[in-house]
């Protein structure tokens, strides 16, 4: 997967080390801005009423 | 063959990663985010307070006068600002309306249906115990006496609490009653009611913490006793 993806970027192995980084830093990104605030209110954390809502 | 292991192996090594950067997320980032939440609610209500007309407010009333009906709270808005000396000098977090998980992600919720702040009933509020700052962390350590501070900008309500915290099933909401179950309380008075889950990273139970108003004062005069150090 990691190799595929290394092989695809273009240029020679500097630019693809950046890119390879970038890519990372916008997963992580991603993660942190959509993925995650979705999937934390499905933990038990955020129960704190009695009422159920 | 050595593909499919190879892939395999990157992938658990991707889930592993990201198991890992989720619990950041969760222990650490969501404090992050609600504490500058928080914060900008505080300057919110302190922008709010700041540009109304001073006149308009305690003039010629008598100390002992109950404070007036508060108009009603906008939803998802902070309408006050709540100290509890026992978690700390500089505690302080903004109260919203409602009980919404987004609400609760930038502050302390009133519950929309109980009564208003200083008034006749019971002012139920409800915060996280862990994730999105900690508000009420501490929670356990409440002890009959202890103050809980209140402020709308106009009086400085101040609370104490009557009862070790009492842990409940979520299903309990005769907690937030006027008069609430199991409080001790007997008959219709100010009351104000906290609520946290338990244990402390699960959501099985509540724990419940009951006060009484026991003095108003104007901001004017000052800092209630509770706060001055």
């Amino acid at each position: 997967m990691y190799g595929w993806i290394w092989r695809h970027l273009p240029g020679n192995a500097w630019v693809k080390a950046l890119l390879s980084l970038l890519l990372a830093l916008a997963v992580v990104y991603v993660l942190f801005q959509y993925v995650f605030p979705w999937a934390e209110p499905l933990l038990p954390f955020n129960d704190v009423t009695v009422d159920g809502q | 063959m050595r593909v499919i292991v190879r892939t395999v192996s990157e992938l658990c090594v991707t889930i592993g990663t990201v198991i890992v950067l989720f619990v950041v997320y969760v222990l650490f980032w969501t404090g992050v985010k609600a504490d500058r939440a928080m914060d900008s609610q505080i300057d919110q209500l302190q922008d709010q307070w700041a540009r109304r007309p001073v006149a308009a407010q305690g003039s010629g009333r008598d100390a002992d006068a109950a404070p007036p009906e508060p108009a009603a709270y906008p939803d998802g808005k902070p309408f006050a600002v709540m100290y509890i000396p026992r978690f700390g000098f500089t505690w302080n977090k903004p109260v919203l309306q409602g009980t919404a998980t987004n609400t609760l992600k930038k502050g302390l919720g009133h519950y929309a249906r109980t009564a208003k702040l200083g008034q006749k009933g019971n002012f139920a509020v409800a915060g996280h115990r862990r994730t999105y700052g900690d508000p009420f962390k501490d929670f356990p350590e409440l002890r009959p006496g202890d103050a809980v501070v209140l402020t709308d900008g106009t009086t400085w309500f101040t609370y104490r609490i009557d009862k070790k915290p009492y842990r409940t099933l979520p299903a309990d909401i005769g907690v937030i009653d006027p008069v609430p179950r199991k409080s001790g309380y007997r008959e219709p008075g100010r009351y104000l009611t906290l609520t946290t889950c338990e244990p402390e990273w699960g959501h099985s139970h509540r724990l419940i913490a009951w006060a009484h108003l026991d003095a108003t004062q104007p901001v004017e005069a000052g800092k209630p006793e509770a706060l001055r150090r």
